[in-house]
């Protein structure tokens, strides 16, 4: 080490989330969108979420910011970012500093994520002065920087409007919106999804590259386990919302536990290799009937459920280094 | 550029079919009159002992076209008096340009409206922006209340109470006529204070009944808005809230903005009964008088006038609408 040795970098953010309650009030009745998760986000990593469709990801990464949209409502519990203190009872101004400085956020509908009136240069130019940015010029070659190495022509983009780019230009533009403040932490919310390929490739390899230039923390919701495996360190299982499995990206993988995490990877052609080999998980998803039972909410469609998951709900518990599982079966062994 | 341009003439052209439409009907409907005017008119001249030549001639003079004529020859006769400005001589002020008369009355409309609608645009539209993001609480029911019942009291039930409350129960404010006929019309000061006076009543009649409209208009096209996603997304990147106020602000009040430029077009009409009720000399009085009198040169001309207006608002709105919104610009 040399003489002058710079600080040491401090640890990088993580999010320590407890009790987690969101619910949903519809004409149907309270929905449980989150419900009661305890979660530690490591910082520095990238933690791939998956599970399917209405298992309550984009809403967990939505409370994680406090911005759960109406009729949504965050009920119970606490989220603690690092460097910035519990989102939950921090006073208004300060949860909108955090929001864009210290955690961007690319959300599900990043298509739709610009005022159509303005041009993206001068949406820059508004983030910057809602966050105090004194350099505005560099910003601006911030955002340029970004946008080139995602593929597009910078100076086109940053002049046009909405309209002018399509569903996946724009997607990409919002997340260099996430990205352009610095933000120690980072939620993509299915970033890829209107994406060739290619763009894909191109987004997921800046995503990978400037994690490990700043040791960013990565939250990555996505459907694609192709992505999950060879981009996440950690991967978080959810179903009904509620945690179902967490653990390495390797162990989860290669090894999963709950029968749920099973099912999700068998159904998925690219992880096993052939289509023909791949096996629709059986049933629908939790109703408003299975919540207020006390049963495991995976008990209809487990094929490996046992007479004790029918009344009742299996805790999350730690099953090896890492590692935490909801399932009775899995306890058992 | 080019385009705006491109589009602005299509717009125009059709603008003009449309009003040479309206003076065909007006014409065709003039002569289909239950007891056909035109010949009316001519039978009484004869009968007042004019020679057929000379009663001929006063109602071509009145009405821009000759009787016992064939139809079409009276009809291109017409159309091109119009295109002269020529609307022919009002019946009921005898021998007076129509023109001329309508000229005199459209000062008196045009400044009453677009003072009142001016005045309840930009208060409906604040008060708009209030009741939708504080929908939830009491000051924003109160408003959205008050829009309510603004909107729905009938203009003329409003001018009326405003009229009774102000100048009989409280004699505040004078009652009828543009101004005091004791003084002098021209630059100076008490007849101008006199002007002011008389025009309160009106202007506040016409502004608070269409009050309520913009604001209900305003404040659904903000809660419209506050649901986009690029609201939120404005949000959970920490976007100032005046900044996020500029954004809602700009996307809600764009539907208004064509809005705005109709009720411009609309004026003439828009103003009928206060102008009525407070005797005041603008165009709705003056459509009126036409009726009253079947004075009919003088309200096709007043027609011919309204549809103008119209049609160039309309215009004139489409045109604003590509400047303000990019997405119709291309
Ligand atoms: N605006 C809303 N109103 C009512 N219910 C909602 C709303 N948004 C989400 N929900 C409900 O909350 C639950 C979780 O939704 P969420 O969007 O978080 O799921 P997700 O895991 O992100 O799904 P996807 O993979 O399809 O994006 C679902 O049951 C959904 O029906
Ligand atoms: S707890 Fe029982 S029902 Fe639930 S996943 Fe495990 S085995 Fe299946
Ligand atoms: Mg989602």
């Amino acid at each position: 080490m040399s003489a002058n040795s710079l600080p040491t970098a401090p640890p990088a953010a993580g999010i320590t989330i407890r009790g987690l309650e969101v619910v949903y009030t519809t004409g149907q009745g309270q929905i449980p969108a989150v419900n009661g998760i305890n979660l530690d986000i490591v910082g520095g990593q990238i933690t791939g979420i998956i599970g399917e469709s209405g298992s309550g990801k984009s809403t967990l990464a939505m409370a994680m910011m406090n911005a759960v949209p109406h009729p949504g409502k965050i009920v119970k519990g606490s989220v603690i970012i690092d460097g910035v203190g519990n989102m939950m009872t921090l006073d208004k101004e300060s949860q909108r500093r955090a929001r864009g400085r210290h955690v961007g956020f690319v959300f599900q509908a990043a298509q739709n994520s610009l005022n159509p009136l303005t041009r993206i240069g001068h949406q820059v130019l508004d983030l910057g002065r809602s966050h105090n940015v004194k350099d505005l010029r560099a910003l601006l070659r911030r955002a340029k920087e970004l946008l080139e190495r995602m593929g597009m022509d910078a100076d086109r983009v940053l002049t046009s409007y909405q309209h002018e780019l399509s569903g996946g230009m724009r997607q990409r533009v919002g997340i260099m919106f996430a990205l352009v403040l610095d933000a120690q932490i980072v939620i993509l919310d299915e970033p890829t999804t209107a994406l060739d390929m290619l763009s894909q490739a191109s987004v997921l390899e800046i995503v990978r590259s400037i994690q490990e230039e700043r040791g960013l923390t990565i939250i990555l919701i996505t459907h694609d386990m192709g992505v999950v495996a060879d981009l996440a360190d950690r991967v978080i299982v959810m179903y009904g919302g509620e945690l179902a499995e967490e653990g390495k990206t390797e162990d989860v993988l290669a090894h999963p536990q709950h029968p749920y995490t099973r099912g999700l990877i068998r159904a998925i052609p690219r992880i096993s290799g052939n289509l023909d080999q791949a096996v629709a998980l059986a049933g629908s998803p939790p109703d408003l009937q299975t919540f207020v039972q006390n049963a495991c909410l995976f008990y209809d469609r487990c094929p490996e459920r046992m007479a004790q998951c029918q009344n009742h709900r299996p805790p999350y518990e730690i099953a090896g280094p890492g590692r935490k599982v909801a399932c009775f079966k899995v306890m058992a062994k | 550029m080019k385009n705006i341009l491109i589009r602005l003439a299509k717009r125009i052209v059709a603008g003009i079919v449309m009003v040479l439409v309206v003076a065909s009907f007006t014409f065709f409907l003039v002569r289909m009159m239950p007891g056909n005017p035109v010949s009316a008119k001519y039978n009484e001249l004869i009968m007042r002992g004019m020679t057929p030549v000379q009663a001929m001639d006063a109602v071509r003079v009145m009405y821009g076209f000759i009787p016992h004529q064939p139809l079409w020859q009276q009809y291109l006769h017409y159309i091109g008096q119009i295109l002269h400005l020529n609307l022919g001589r009002s019946i009921s002020y005898e021998g007076v340009p129509v023109l001329h008369i309508i000229l005199n009355a459209a000062p008196w409309t045009i400044i009453l409206v677009t003072t009142g609608l001016i005045a309840s645009f930009i208060v409906g539209v604040l008060a708009g922006v209030i009741a939708a993001v504080k929908r939830s609480s009491p000051v924003g029911s109160a408003i959205t209340l008050s829009g309510s019942i603004m909107h729905g009291i009938p203009q003329f039930v409003m001018g009326l109470f405003l009229a009774y409350v102000f100048t009989t129960i409280w004699a505040l404010l004078p009652f009828g006529a543009p101004y005091n006929a004791a003084l002098t019309p021209g630059f100076n000061g008490p007849f101008i204070m006199s002007l002011i006076r008389h025009a309160i009543l009106p202007v506040a009649t016409y502004a608070l009944s269409s009050y309520g409209g913009w604001l209900l208009t305003m404040k659904s096209s903000v809660i419209s808005v506050l649901g986009d996603d690029f609201i939120l997304a404005s949000e959970v990147r920490g976007i100032k809230a005046s900044t996020r106020l500029r954004y809602i602000a700009h996307n809600a009040i764009l539907p208004l903005f064509t809005i705005f430029a109709l009720s411009i077009g609309f004026m003439f009409g828009g103003s009928l009964f206060i102008e009525d009720i407070f005797d005041y000399p603008g165009l709705g009085n003056l459509l009126l008088h036409a009726i009253d009198s079947r004075d009919y040169p003088l309200m096709s001309g007043a027609f011919l006038l309204i549809t103008v207006a119209v049609i160039v608002a309309n215009i004139v709105a489409d045109f604003l609408y590509s400047v303000v919104d990019p997405r119709i610009r291309r």
